[in-house]
């Protein structure tokens, strides 16, 4: 699983998975995609890098930072950040359900407004799901890498 | 006069509210928080005093769609036990100061004694079947979590324990009870409700929809066994005396004052509903039997505090009998009892303290002579003893008095077996007579040379008790100013007919009088042979033993500990196998058994039309199946296992679903990569296939298989067939109520908007589990 050419391999393709993900996310309104099938995707690329490149990684490469040995898995700064990615999706998500709330709509109603005459794209609509949406990504994202990072450190 | 929404509902708030801030006021002020528990119960006090004479029921809405309302009934017999139970509050908390000095856990015994407060006064005043049973409920848990204050005693663990059993386990017949009245008051009362006030106004009709519905037998007995275990009535009265471990202001407030009393409330609150026959043939019985068999243990206990906790089982069955009985003279007797009783019982309960306080020992045969060292407390006891005895001047009499009246005129009126009534009566109130003296003579008898005292008692412990016995002698004295005060109210509330109350001491002789002659005669003649009446009594108890329903108690338990113990080794064996083996095996076979018992039809003609693209695809992905079982290693049978993953991905392409497909193709790469990832760490092989679980896998593959496959014969929808209305809603309303053009989405974050928060939340737990999990086994937490 860590020959060169996996490895060359993954380079390339993860950050194209990881647009598309991205893309899957915010077109999911209109076209097929969503926050769940964002999120795993998203998640399914940085397994890949897991895979091709072991768990320490995406922390020592890609963000650059020192990692300190010894502590137990729970102590790595990324377990900690996907953790919060999760506490803050699902915050997102209802904090997002309980917006209808205030103004007078049960909870969790969603809304959107569509912009005119906007250069380029003429017409672009925005969803208050969108929001809902990108807290059910990071619900994924974040459990899921918590499960596989935890579980693969093992 | 009206009651006031906003006063009952801050009289019962306060508590709660108070408790809430306990353990951080008792860190700011240590004993002193005992003084501001005592303000609070005053303040409730005050606040339902000013109610008194108000009758009328408040609501506010709760729960609208289940007509679940924060309602309160406001009566003589609500605020009667509310002004009793905030009362006994107020000496109590002042009491517990002093006492529980140098305690541990503190902040949570004033929180939790706060908050049974509020629950007693929620009980007292509910008049909303689910917020009753709520407050009933709580009762039971503040009084577990107050009997097991010593955390570190076994004993206290055992008999909180057999409280939480027995009370909260009644408690699920009081909701058995409660959901069958709401659903046979539904008739009359027009849709099922939860309104007692309208239940009990509506008193006829109810009657007779229960009597029509068969209702009305097994209603009245679920009620009875919840009042009766709450109560400690026979045979449940044995968890009365072991929740005597509880600190002496616990036992004085919760057992013998309030808590054990809801029972009795609760047999007085709806006593009109049922009055019959039936009604006095339970109750009068039950009652009787517990007054008679509390005296008899009453009189052998050795222990102050368990003479007074069978002294108290006894006279809740006095109380029950009062309510049981036909007569005008019943309620009366209740009514007044229940006060008398809540008085002279918890100044009883103070005085067994301070004697422990001071001599150190509850060792009935140890105490004696004590008057000269604490005579305050010997005139508590006094007040107190001849009270609970019965002795005319004192408060007892009275109530006792109305007692036999009532179990004399329903003798007299019945007649033969009905006899009985008064005859246990007089025995019971004898018995109490003897242990009255007996508790007494810890001030009055001979005084043990080995005794020592260690001083006189503080005024914080004495002037509480006092203050108790001071209003019980004044009660004794003029008790008409008791009856015009509380006690013809709640009398009235709890009879069908009204009829004013004569409390005086009688001048000429009739049944009832000759009734207390005897008694007293009895009760004075027995005293001096008390040792020989105790060995005798003692001798029926062992000879008894095997069948004493603690025994029962505990074999029940042990048996419910064993066997759970059993059965967990076989259920919960460990094998991740088993588990998958069952659920799936019973999941298959319910959905089968589901369909055949409801007689579903399969489509009679399924249309075969399949395209040539899913039928290859299919096929594929059933080669890819076979592949499967035959595959070499785990690798080929994990890549195996995503063909076929991959497959069904384009059968839903092929299927115009390409959000199902986009999600299947993504999932299925992160399921491989997981499992290469895991594949590394696994060994390559095991053991040599078993045939016996090839063949047991085999069978529920193919269980498994059929369930599915019978599923979508049954539930599935053709594909001429029209779309439902929901689904065309869901199509015609996209774009225009939600923006998008993605109709998938659109109900996954739109229409269906909770659901997907829920999954969320599942994805978000099982992140924590396994987490939890990890960190548990690091920490070496599991076995």
């Amino acid at each position: 699983m860590t020959t060169t050419i996996t490895r060359t391999t993954i380079r390339v393709v993860v950050p194209i998975v990881l647009v598309v993900a991205i893309l899957l996310l915010l077109q999911g309104h209109k076209l097929p995609g969503g926050g769940f099938i964002g999120g795993v995707l998203t998640t399914a690329a940085l397994v890949l890098v897991y895979v091709a490149y072991g768990l320490d990684y995406v922390e020592m490469e890609v963000l650059d930072r020192e990692v300190e040995s010894g502590g137990g898995i729970f102590e790595r700064r990324i377990v900690t950040a996907y953790r919060r990615l999760f506490s803050l999706g699902l915050g997102l998500a209802v904090v997002s359900g309980v917006a209808g709330l205030l103004f007078g709509e049960p909870f969790l109603s969603q809304s959107f407004v569509v912009f005119h005459g906007v250069p380029i794209y003429h017409e672009v609509e925005l969803a208050s799901a969108l929001l809902f949406d990108l807290g059910i990504y990071g619900v994924v994202v974040g459990g899921l890498l918590t499960i596989v990072s935890v579980v693969g450190a093992e | 006069m009206a009651p006031d929404f906003s006063v009952v509902a801050a009289a019962v708030a306060l508590p709660f509210l108070a408790a809430l801030t306990a353990p951080p006021l008792y860190r700011a002020l240590g004993d002193r928080t005992g003084y501001v528990g005592a303000l609070v119960a005053a303040s409730s006090f005050a606040l339902v005093s000013t109610q008194l004479g108000a009758e009328g029921v408040v609501a506010v809405p709760w729960i609208p769609s289940l007509g679940v309302a924060v309602r309160f009934a406001v009566d003589g017999w609500a605020l009667l036990f509310a002004l009793l139970a905030s009362g006994v509050g107020v000496v109590v908390f002042t009491y517990s100061a002093t006492y529980m000095h140098g305690g541990e856990n503190l902040g949570r015994y004033y929180g939790v004694l706060l908050a049974f407060m509020g629950s007693i006064l929620g009980v007292a005043f509910a008049a909303d079947m689910v917020v009753l049973f709520l407050c009933w409920e709580l009762t039971s848990v503040c009084s577990f979590l107050l009997i097991g204050h010593e955390t570190t005693s076994d004993d206290s663990r055992y008999a909180a324990r057999m409280a939480m059993v027995v009370t909260v386990g009644s408690g699920l017949c009081l909701l058995a009870g409660l959901l069958l009245l709401a659903v046979a008051a539904g008739g009359p009362l027009g849709g099922t409700t939860f309104d007692l006030a309208a239940i009990l106004a509506n008193g006829e009709a109810v009657r007779a929809a229960l009597r029509e519905s068969g209702l009305f037998l097994p209603v009245l007995g679920l009620l009875a066994i919840a009042a009766g275990a709450k109560s400690a009535q026979v045979p449940l009265h044995f968890w009365l005396p072991n929740a005597m471990v509880a600190p002496t202001p616990v036992s004085a407030f919760l057992h013998s004052a309030t808590m054990v009393k809801v029972g009795v409330y609760f047999v007085g609150r709806v006593r009109p509903l049922f009055l019959g026959p039936e009604w006095t043939a339970l109750f009068a019985t039950l009652g009787l039997a517990t007054m008679l068999v509390g005296a008899t243990l009453a009189v052998v206990a050795s222990d102050s505090k368990e003479l007074l906790a069978y002294s108290t089982a006894s006279h809740l069955g006095l109380l029950v009998a009062a309510f049981g009985f036909g007569s005008y003279y019943g309620p009366q007797a209740g009514s007044f009892h229940l006060l008398n009783h809540g008085l002279f019982k918890a100044a009883l309960f103070l005085v067994a303290g301070i004697v422990v306080h001071e001599a150190g020992t509850r060792n009935l045969n140890r105490l004696g002579g004590l008057w000269r060292e604490l005579p305050v407390t010997a005139a508590i006891t006094v007040v107190g003893t001849l009270s609970m005895a019965g002795l005319p001047p004192f408060n007892g009499f009275y109530s006792k008095e109305l007692l036999f009246k009532a179990a004399y005129e329903t003798a007299v009126t019945a007649g033969g077996l009905a006899w009985v009534y008064p005859t246990v009566a007089v025995l019971a109130s004898a018995l109490t007579v003897v242990y009255s003296l007996r508790f007494l003579w810890i001030f009055l008898g001979d005084r043990p040379s080995e005794l020592e005292v260690a001083g006189r008692p503080s005024t914080g412990l004495l002037a509480p008790a006092g203050a108790l016995a001071l209003v019980a002698a004044v009660v004794g004295l003029v008790p008409q100013a008791a009856v015009d005060v509380a006690v013809q109210a709640a009398a009235d509330a709890t009879a069908t007919e009204v009829h004013a109350i004569h409390a005086v001491i009688p001048t000429h002789l009739s049944g009832p009088v000759a009734m207390s002659l005897t008694t007293f005669a009895l009760g004075f003649a027995a005293f001096p042979a008390r040792d020989r009446l105790q060995t005798g009594v003692d001798r029926v108890i062992s000879a008894g033993t095997p069948l004493w329903p603690n025994r029962w108690y505990d074999r029940l338990v042990d048996g419910a500990t064993t066997t759970s113990i059993r059965l967990d080794a076989v259920v919960h064996g460990g094998a991740l196998r088993t588990y998958v083996l069952w659920a799936l095996g019973s999941a298959s076979a319910l959905a089968l058994v589901g369909f055949v018992a409801a007689d579903v039809a399969v489509r009679p003609t399924p249309e075969l039309g399949v395209p040539l693209a899913v039928a290859l695809v299919l096929a594929v992905a059933l080669v890819a199946g076979g592949a499967i079982l035959t595959a070499p290693s785990h690798v080929a049978g994990v890549l195996t296992l995503s063909i076929l993953g991959f497959m069904i991905a384009i059968f839903y392409v092929l299927a115009s679903a390409p959000d199902l497909a986009l999600t299947q193709l993504i999932v299925e790469t992160l399921v491989l990569l997981i499992f290469l990832l895991v594949l590394d760490r696994v060994p390559a092989f095991y053991h040599d296939v078993d045939a016996r679980v090839a063949l047991t896998d085999g069978a529920i593959s193919l269980a498994v298989g059929a369930a599915a496959f019978v599923s979508v014969l049954v539930a599935g929808r053709g594909a001429n067939e029209a779309p439902t209305a929901i689904a065309e809603y869901y199509v015609s309303q996209a774009v225009p109520r939600a923006g998008g053009t993605n109709v998938v989405n659109v109900v996954l974050v739109d229409y269906r908007g909770f659901d997907t928060l829920g999954e969320s939340f599942v994805i978000a737990i099982a992140a924590i589990a396994v987490m939890v999990l990890l960190t548990m086994r690091n920490r070496g937490e599991t076995e």
